[in-house]
């Protein structure tokens, strides 16, 4: 069974929606400090009406994508104010289908600052060591099963999760002797504002146990920034109920 | 870059906790490991023009080695 300290602070991106939301309440539920950071205060705040705990929910209002560089001083500076952290969940992200003839460099900027860049400079700021607590810490990222298994229109989307979960590999192995573990989580259609009315016909029948719940992911999540899975790095976790 | 930069710029490099001085000994420092060693050659190469190879760090004793390096 999976529970948590009050000293433990876990950091969530994407906290206000979907399966960040669905992390950040979780992780406050086993009885984690959590730092929600999303780009809206009014959807931080409701999220916060529904935790266990609201005391240890600590609301952080930004842009990941406003300045991608300075995102290791940002994480210094949520160190500086809320003590080292044990983990990060990123999960902010854009979806979107775009066939090729419609992609051009805006777009794929868009998707690409906040599905990749932004990860990877926030994975540089937790990965200082003076922003971390070492052993036992860890980093898990949302990828998508889209990552991997890449259908029509997906350029950018794809493209984004692919590099990501490529990324979050070698990052791993690299600070794997300062203890700190990196996972990436991919997956499919999740029942959540992410999905459109496109992505839903094109899943109807696909999931034999029907669409999937952010609680369904969230477990996975939870469970790779819990000391339980201490022995588990560099992985990508595929969960599409066998679909792909 | 004054001295008193490039310190502070070596202590983001090497990512470390502890206050480093000029004569602090790099052996010395638990971080100083091969990514610390690379860390430091693309700092040097961005910050100074200067090009140096992982042979060239063997030679270094301190923290002013590097700097000597960098032409500080």
């Amino acid at each position: 069974m999976i529970s948590f300290y009050r000293e433990q602070g876990f950091i969530v991106t994407g906290a206000s929606s979907g399966i960040g939301e669905g992390v950040a309440l979780l992780l406050n539920e086993l009885g984690a400090t959590v730092v929600a950071i999303a780009r809206r205060e009014d959807k931080l705040n409701e999220m916060k009406l529904k935790a266990k705990n609201p005391e240890n929910i600590f609301i952080e209002v930004k842009d990941l994508t406003e300045d991608i560089e300075g995102l290791p001083l940002y994480v210094k500076t949520l160190r500086a104010k809320y003590g080292k952290f044990q983990g990060m969940a990123y999960c902010a992200g854009l979806g979107g289908i775009h066939p090729l003839r419609s992609v051009d460099m805006e777009t794929m900027q868009k998707i690409f600052a906040i599905n990749y860049f932004a990860p990877v400079f926030m994975a540089k700021g937790f990965a200082d060591k003076r922003n971390n607590t070492g052993q036992r810490s860890s980093m898990v990222f949302i990828a998508s099963g889209g990552g991997i298994h890449c259908d029509p229109g997906m350029t950018c989307y794809s493209g984004s999760k692919g590099a990501l979960i490529a990324t979050m590999q070698s990052i791993a192995r690299e600070i794997a002797p300062t203890g700190v573990r990196v996972n990436c989580v991919s997956p499919s259609l999740i029942e959540t504002s992410m999905a459109g009315e496109i992505e839903r016909q094109y899943a109807e029948g696909k999931y034999p146990f029907g669409l999937g719940k952010v609680s369904d992911v969230a477990n996975m999540i939870v469970y790779l920034l819990s000391e339980q899975s201490k022995w588990i790095t560099a992985q990508n976790y595929i969960i599409d109920c066998g679909a792909m | 870059m004054t001295r008193d930069e490039f310190l502070n710029e070596m202590v983001e490099v090497l990512q470390t906790e502890d206050d480093i001085s000029f004569d602090t000994v790099l052996a010395d420092l638990d971080e100083w490991d091969s990514l610390s060693v690379m860390a430091t050659m693309a700092f040097l190469d961005k910050s100074f023009g200067v090009k140096t190879e992982m042979k060239d760090y063997k030679m270094m004793k301190t923290i002013g080695d590097i700097a000597a390096k960098a032409g500080l």
